[in-house]
């Protein structure tokens, strides 16, 4: 990079105009909606007239060529006055999705105004009808909690539409994220609306969707029932059975748009914000199920499936009301695979329902005298739980299994008929909200009944109890949860929590770091930390060390070595005060070694982040491109809290330019918190180990730690912790020059810089560095 | 009454006992007068007057018959408030029994019908976000029933959890 703004101080004198909150610019849809609209309904009464004249045309009668007369120009103004209505609510339409707020203005005599937490949504849809899809264009469409709340967006460009979708799950999800970060997102692919991150789990090919969907049982009834009226005009030479066979018709059309066109070129792929599904031959849909807002599944088997080991998956998802025939063929649906083998079905589970084994559950039957009510399916009754679900089964023309997740369900029931307490049987209903999941443990013994029942209870109360405790912890609730239930480990293991990532202890060996941002650019970043750290296992200094790195629950995880010792940090808040000079020495000392580590390429670089390595051609370069992207976000905010600031800018630059050193390892962060403590044998303390090496960290002037080291003691918490970074900058004059102190002022500014974008987030952070700012005199 | 569908450690409470006499009012106005049409009809229209009487006498024995069974269905009504959830049951012939969260309910409703409220009663029900959830306590005084409703969205609010 070359130094462009290195003289030019980013503060400049002309502030971009700032940012009013309130009067924001709301957004319309595209201009080309009224259009499509019109069109959808231009299409419809070409179909509806069709369709009269071919069934009034057999039985003659009806329209004829002369009606075109009226039948034209009365299409025409309908097709106008659709537009025109198309029109009006277009321009009426405006929606703002910004950092703050998601709300959405509509009507246009009664005027409508909604706003809907982000926390709220419970999915985001993109559909795109045939017509959209030849502008271009796509509808989004929100759901926001039970009852029929949806929102529809249309139409946007398919570039908007897919932005807004990532950044509203993303912020869906209880990440924080700003709009601009979702921008340049790469546009997915126009055919199945994945993006380049999304990973395929299953793809469901024409033959197998065809082939299963003439197997189902509704099939072969309609097609049977066609076949029989057929034989029967045949046979009797009667055409009186012929009006039958058109609802027949119909029924067998609209089975092939829902089950076989809308499903077409099926397709789940694992996506950053849960698990995304894409689907239909002339009208594309795109659903994002957010994994931990599923309620319960379905898995399902019509007979003749059997012999070729396939299922399909139906899920409840708060909002998506059960559309298993749906009219709306393009409307949200609760598939989850239309169909799928055995390995498909348990791939997918471990994504919904994960660490749950199917499996090993044992289930139990039916008792044998429920034959006596249920002779037609008996067999077929079972039910079981774990620790974490319920199950239940029936069926043997289509088998169905039920599973429910213990946190999600709502109430318990159980049901007795005189019959059923004759025989002493009992059924228990686990309630889910609205959709295809109906968990009934049917005809079981009368105190197993009440036992599943009881117990249920108390398991389902467990089960909210963990899960409130953990949203409690962190909004990204589930998937975390998810993640260390992975792990096998409680959220009580959480031994701290950065800037980046969330510790949480395994053994005595390992943590599981997870990382808070499920950007591509964190999978980046873990790959160059596991590089560098590889690298410098073998120093004197420990370094932390990647054992391990993935994906989990959308959650991007490393296990790392432990580093030996305690949080320096936390030992520093409760120390005894006459061991605290000899361990401050220590870190001191620490400071000193992170520069002896070898540097991966020679020169000044930036070693970790998007881009990296990168190599800068003097130190000033390296770190005003460091303070680039901080300064972004808080020069506003500078300029108006600290008057002298291009002054204090300049002089920091200047002062950049002078500086003559080596190159080494910085740490960039060089504080207690990502410091570790040990006592050794004999009885002294010593530092074992530095961690968090991250995007600050950097190949540049070596003095840098020794200043954070210095600069970041005084924003420890425990009461001495000024008055002990002025003895530190003491004992670091005296042992690498009268000339460090200057440095540590000038690296006080540029921490202030570094640091200033914490006005955002860390009110406290940002008056600290308001006082380094400062210009630096002399 | 038996253990089956009792709840857990404690007796249930009872429904208010002029629900009974409301039930049986209700029984002893609705047959008859619902069956008088089709008797009237057919002994207008078929002036078969004799078929009308038999409807009549079979309207007034139902009548009678679904009053003495009001006692009974009072007695299979019951509700028990615990730590974590509320327990509903009721029918004589077909029981139901339905535990419902405190945490799991959206709302709790009070209605009370121009019957209802000739008797001072009100009905309270529960939902939550499944539509099969069927928790309705009916027959409740007035006061009880705010009572109950005041108390279980008090616990509901304390233990409501995301869904």
């Amino acid at each position: 990079m070359s130094e462009p703004r290195v003289t030019q101080p980013p503060p400049a004198p002309a502030p971009a105009p700032p940012v009013r909150p309130g009067v924001k610019q709301a957004e319309r849809p595209h201009p080309l909606t009224p259009f499509i609209r019109g069109w959808l309904v231009l299409v419809a009464i070409v179909l509806g007239f069709a369709r009269q004249f071919l069934e009034n045309g057999s039985s003659g009668g009806g329209i004829n060529t002369s009606d075109l007369r009226w039948i034209v120009p009365f299409g025409v103004a309908v097709v106008l006055a659709a537009a025109a209505a198309g029109f009006l609510s277009w321009y009426f339409t405006r929606f703002v999705i910004d950092d703050d707020e998601l709300r959405i203005e509509t009507g246009v005599v009664v005027k409508r105004s909604r706003r809907v937490p982000f926390e709220r949504l419970q999915s985001v849809d993109i559909v795109q009808p045939f017509a959209a899809r030849f502008f271009g264009l796509a509808e989004l469409r929100l759901e926001a909690g039970a009852g029929g709340s949806g929102i529809k967006l249309r139409y946007l460009s398919r570039v908007d539409a897919s932005r807004l979708r990532d950044y509203l799950l993303t912020r869906a999800h209880g990440h924080s994220a700003r709009i601009a970060d979702v921008a340049d997102s790469a546009l997915p692919s126009r055919f199945t609306d994945l993006g380049q991150g999304d990973r395929t789990l299953v793809r469901v090919s024409p033959q197998r969707l065809i082939g299963s969907f003439l197997l189902t049982n509704n099939w072969l009834v309609t097609a049977g029932f066609a076949l029989l009226i057929f034989v029967i005009t045949a046979a009797f030479q009667v055409a009186v059975a012929l009006p039958g066979l058109i609802p027949v018709v119909i029924s067998a059309v609209s089975m092939i748009g829902s089950r076989v066109i809308a499903m077409f070129n099926f397709t789940v792929a694992e996506s950053g914000r849960g698990v995304r599904i894409t689907r239909g031959l002339t009208n594309l849909a795109s659903q994002s199920v957010p994994v931990n807002r599923v309620q319960g599944v379905r898995i399902t088997q019509p007979l003749l499936w059997r012999p070729f080991g396939w299922y399909r998956v139906d899920v409840d998802i708060l909002g998506y009301t059960s559309s298993d025939e749906g009219r709306d063929r393009d409307d949200a649906t609760t598939v989850l695979l239309p169909v799928g083998a055995a390995a498909d079905v348990s791939h997918l589970l471990d994504r919904v329902l994960p660490g749950i084994d199917l499996d090993t559950l044992e289930l139990r039957r039916a008792p044998r005298r429920a034959a006596v009510l249920s002779w037609f399916d008996f067999w077929t009754l079972r039910s079981g739980y774990d620790a974490r679900v319920v199950v239940t089964e029936q069926g043997w023309l289509t088998h169905a299994r039920y599973v429910v997740p213990h946190a999600k369900a709502q109430s318990v029931r159980m049901y007795q008929g005189p019959l059923q307490r004759r025989l002493g049987l009992a059924d228990v209903h686990i309630d889910t909200p609205r959709g295809p999941v109906k968990a009934v443990a049917r005809l079981l013994e009368a105190r197993a009944a009440r036992e599943l029942a009881m117990s249920q209870l108390g398991r389902a109360r467990a089960a909210r109890s963990t899960a409130e405790g953990r949203a409690a912890l962190s909004p990204d609730d589930a998937s975390e949860a998810d993640l260390l239930d992975h792990f096998g480990i409680g959220a009580d293991t959480l031994i701290g929590t950065g800037g980046e990532a969330k510790v949480y202890a395994l053994d005595a060996e390992r943590v599981l770091r997870v990382y808070h941002s499920n950007h591509q650019s964190t999978v980046e970043v873990v790959g160059q930390l596991q590089g560098l750290y590889r690298a410098w296992a073998d120093q004197q200094m420990a370094v932390p060390l990647i054992l391990q790195n993935g994906t989990w629950a959308g959650r991007v995880y490393t296990v790392n070595r432990r580093l030996p010792g305690e949080n320096f940090a936390d030992w520093l808040a409760g120390a005894d005060p006459t061991e605290r000079p000899a361990a401050l020495m220590s870190y001191l000392d620490a400071a000193g070694a992170v520069q002896q580590l070898p540097a991966p390429i020679p020169g000044f670089a930036r070693l970790v982040g998007s881009g990296a390595p990168a190599r800068f051609d003097s130190l000033v370069s390296l770190l005003t491109a460091q303070l680039q992207p901080q300064l972004e976000v808080s020069r506003v905010a500078l300029q108006a809290d600290i008057p002298q600031v291009a002054r204090v800018w300049e002089e920091l630059v200047r002062a950049l330019h002078a500086r003559q050193c080596r190159p080494a390892v910085v740490h960039g962060d060089f504080c207690p918190a990502n410091i570790y403590l040990a006592r050794s044998d004999d009885g002294r303390l010593r530092i074992s180990g530095v961690g968090d090496f991250s995007p600050h960290t950097l190949v540049a002037d070596p003095w840098m730690d020794l200043a954070g080291a210095v600069i970041f003691l005084e924003l420890e918490p425990y009461p001495e912790a000024v008055a002990d970074s002025r003895w530190l900058e003491q004992q670091a004059l005296s042992r690498w020059g009268r000339d460090l102190a200057r440095w540590i002022a000038v690296y006080r500014r540029f921490y202030g810089f570094y640091f200033s974008s914490a006005y955002r987030f860390d009110p406290a952070l940002y008056q600290w560095c308001i006082r380094q700012l400062t210009p630096l005199g002399g | 009454m038996d253990e089956l569908f009792a709840p857990p450690t404690y007796e249930w409470q009872r429904l208010s006992p002029r629900y009974v006499t409301l039930r049986q009012l209700s029984a002893l106005l609705f047959w008859p007068l619902v069956l008088t049409i089709p008797a009237v009809l057919i002994g207008l229209v078929w002036n078969l007057w004799w078929v009308a009487g038999l409807i009549w006498l079979a309207a007034v024995l139902i009548a009678l018959d679904r009053a003495w069974f009001g006692r009974k269905s009072w007695r299979s009504w019951g509700y028990a408030e615990r730590d974590d959830h509320l327990y509903i049951t009721h029918g004589a012939w077909f029981r139901h029994l339905t535990a419902v969260p405190y945490g799991r309910m959206q709302l709790v409703e009070v209605e009370s019908g121009p019957l209802e409220r000739a008797f001072g009663l009100a009905t309270v029900t529960l939902k939550t976000a499944s539509p099969d959830t069927d928790a309705r306590i009916p027959g409740l005084s007035a006061s009880d029933a705010t009572q109950l409703r005041d108390r279980i969205t008090e616990l509901g609010e304390s233990r409501s959890s995301g869904l």
